[in-house]
């Protein structure tokens, strides 16, 4: 064990790609050993959606192949209601424990960068997420006879995006939120406020026409929107990528300039 | 470092007692009381050093009239010990417009092991997150080996040990992990296999961090602000709440440390760890230095037989006008 005494300081010590993979690797190590935390991203994704299939909503929609309501309209709107629950909700909710338990003030004394921690904990919820609406979807093909996406890469595609403009506004959260209570109540305000928007409480036409085209441009009601029409081979339209690539984009930047160490 | 090749007007003096003058005498006049170093070089010696290899260490600094002049021997030696690991400069520091720190003055050559002596809310804490750059001062400078922690952020925690007082560990992970995590943001460091070993810990190795006992919880803490071989280590209340033999076997941990040239401020509550570990010790009081010196100096200081009662009495002389560490 040696002190440095040189004179040479890295003029830019910035950490590279083994840190990187070794945040993630410790963060998946974290997640695999505390397995209740595994519960809501595993096991809601098929409560929620078996809840929904399980009711009056079988019957065929005229001119999609024989798809039930249920798949029609439904389960995207399930579907982004578990991405967001989790990418808004469950993830930062961590974030924010590391932060009270003084777990990032640690890490913040090191040359670690707050995009690293953003990173690792996005990439490992969402590796529970894919799994926990993998089984919901198997399970819900089996129980309800899912017939599908029509076009399977659009949908892949839309989920995909759907996922990453969620957790983005997620990071916001989790960047700044002193404590674990405070992630859950300013996550679950963002929720609520972007699924009434979005069509989570009813159509999204029965809302004023200003908060229904708002609602078109936040992340939920534009997932949905996106995903609905991905399911059913129809183009998804423009508005709705760009509406997701600027929450992606705006999410990311802000989450990283507005991180917190400390509480 | 910089570049020595751009500079210009370069004179080299070297006499036959390594001072900076021709005829080996230093000249005061000539170097002003202690200029600024400007770089370092290693100088290969026509007489072999006892490593052998005959390399000598040459300083450049900066006389009165602005030319640069290489010193060599003992004066290079002396200017390499006395350099200036940490500066602190009229740092004050506000909370909700309540002074934490109130004009802090301190100053740390490296090797040195400068000891915080404070009692509850005397802005002990604050002074060391503000050093690390966790905590951006609300006036006045701090630099770490000449650099701003706040603005330099990345630069300065590349050559910063710290173990914070109410930090923690990834209470899932291995102490090994944990330790390889750390190793991973640094360019250069220590191997963490060997530095567990080093530090007692391999019996524990594969144990998770939160099964670790208060001992073994701050050798690992420990570990972690050594993984990235820091210039300056700071440690805050690193015994607290440990037993007797755990403090002790610590203490030696940090002597250890010190035998290799390491920088270290010491934050602590405990008078005997200050006197036992630190060269100088500084006094700090609802965010003011009352007193700095050595355990020796501060009990001449105060009259008193010990440090405690030197430290009692410094806080309730509290009119005792604040002066540099």
């Amino acid at each position: 064990m040696t002190a440095m005494t040189g004179y040479d300081i890295p003029s830019s010590p910035k950490p590279g790609p083994r840190a990187w993979a070794q945040v993630l690797i410790a963060e998946t190590k974290s997640v695999a050993r505390d397995t209740a935390g595994l519960i809501i991203p595993i096991g809601m994704p098929s409560l929620l959606i078996v809840a929904q299939g399980a009711g009056p909503s079988q019957e065929s929609v005229p001119g999609t192949g024989g798809r039930s309501v249920f798949e029609v309209f439904l389960l995207p709107l399930m579907l982004v209601m578990v991405i967001s629950l989790i990418g808004i909700v469950n993830m930062p909710s961590f974030l924010a424990m590391y932060r009270k338990e003084g777990l990032l003030k640690r890490l913040a004394a090191t040359p670690a960068n707050p995009a690293m921690l953003l990173a690792a904990q996005v990439a490992t919820s969402l590796i529970q997420t894919v799994i926990g609406i993998a089984l919901a979807l198997a399970l819900s093909a089996w129980m309800f006879g899912l017939s599908g996406p029509i076009t399977l890469w659009p949908t892949i595609g839309a989920f995909a995006l759907t996922c990453v403009a969620m957790y983005a506004a997620g990071m916001v959260v989790a960047a700044i939120s002193p404590t674990t209570n405070a992630a859950v109540a300013i996550g679950l305000i963002t929720f609520f406020a972007m699924g009434a928007l979005g069509g989570m409480f009813g159509g999204s036409q029965n809302l004023p026409e200003v908060l229904a085209e708002l609602g078109r441009w936040l992340p939920y009601g534009a997932g949905v929107d996106a995903l609905q029409h991905a399911w059913l081979g129809k183009g998804i339209p423009w508005q709705r990528l760009l509406a997701l690539t600027l929450a992606t984009i705006v999410g990311a930047v802000s989450a990283v300039r507005l991180f917190r160490w400390a509480r | 470092m910089d570049n020595i090749d751009a500079l210009d007007h370069v004179e080299h003096h070297r006499g036959g007692d390594g001072h900076s003058h021709e005829d080996g005498q230093a000249n005061e006049n000539q170097l002003g009381s202690n200029p600024p170093m400007i770089a370092v070089r290693l100088h290969r010696s026509t007489v072999p050093n006892r490593d052998g290899a005959g390399l000598v260490p040459e300083v450049m600094v900066s006389n009165d009239d602005g030319r640069h002049m290489w010193l060599s021997g003992v004066e290079a030696y002396r200017r390499l010990m006395t350099k200036i690991a940490l500066e602190v400069v009229a740092l004050r520091r506000e909370y909700r417009s309540k002074a934490v720190l109130d004009g802090i003055d301190l100053s740390v050559s490296v090797g040195e092991t400068v000891g915080i002596l404070g009692s509850n809310g005397a802005g002990k804490s604050t002074l060391v997150e503000t050093i690390a750059g966790l905590r951006r001062p609300s006036s006045g400078t701090v630099r770490v080996c000449g650099l701003d922690p706040w603005r330099d952020r990345a630069r300065v925690r590349s050559i910063l040990g710290v173990q914070l007082q109410d930090a923690v560990l990834h209470p899932d992970l291995t102490v090994l992990e944990n330790v390889r995590l750390h190793r991973s943001f640094y360019r250069h460091g220590e191997q963490p296999d060997q530095l567990i070993q080093h530090l007692g810990l391999t019996d524990v190795a594969r144990t998770r961090t939160q099964r670790l006992s208060g001992g073994q919880q701050q050798r690992l803490s420990i570990a972690v602000a050594l993984i990235g071989r820091p210039r300056v280590v700071i440690l805050d209340e690193l015994t607290t709440g440990l037993d007797p033999e755990g403090r002790r076997s610590i203490w030696e941990l940090i002597e250890n440390i010190q035998a290799n040239g390491a920088t270290i401020l010491l934050v602590s509550h405990s008078m005997d760890e200050v006197e036992r570990l630190c060269d100088r010790v500084i006094v700090l009081d609802k965010g003011r230095i009352l007193g700095a010196g050595t355990t020796r100096e501060l009990r001449d200081q105060t009259g008193t037989a010990h440090l405690e009662d030197a430290f009692l009495k410094l806080r309730t002389q509290d009119t005792t006008p604040r002066r540099p560490a």
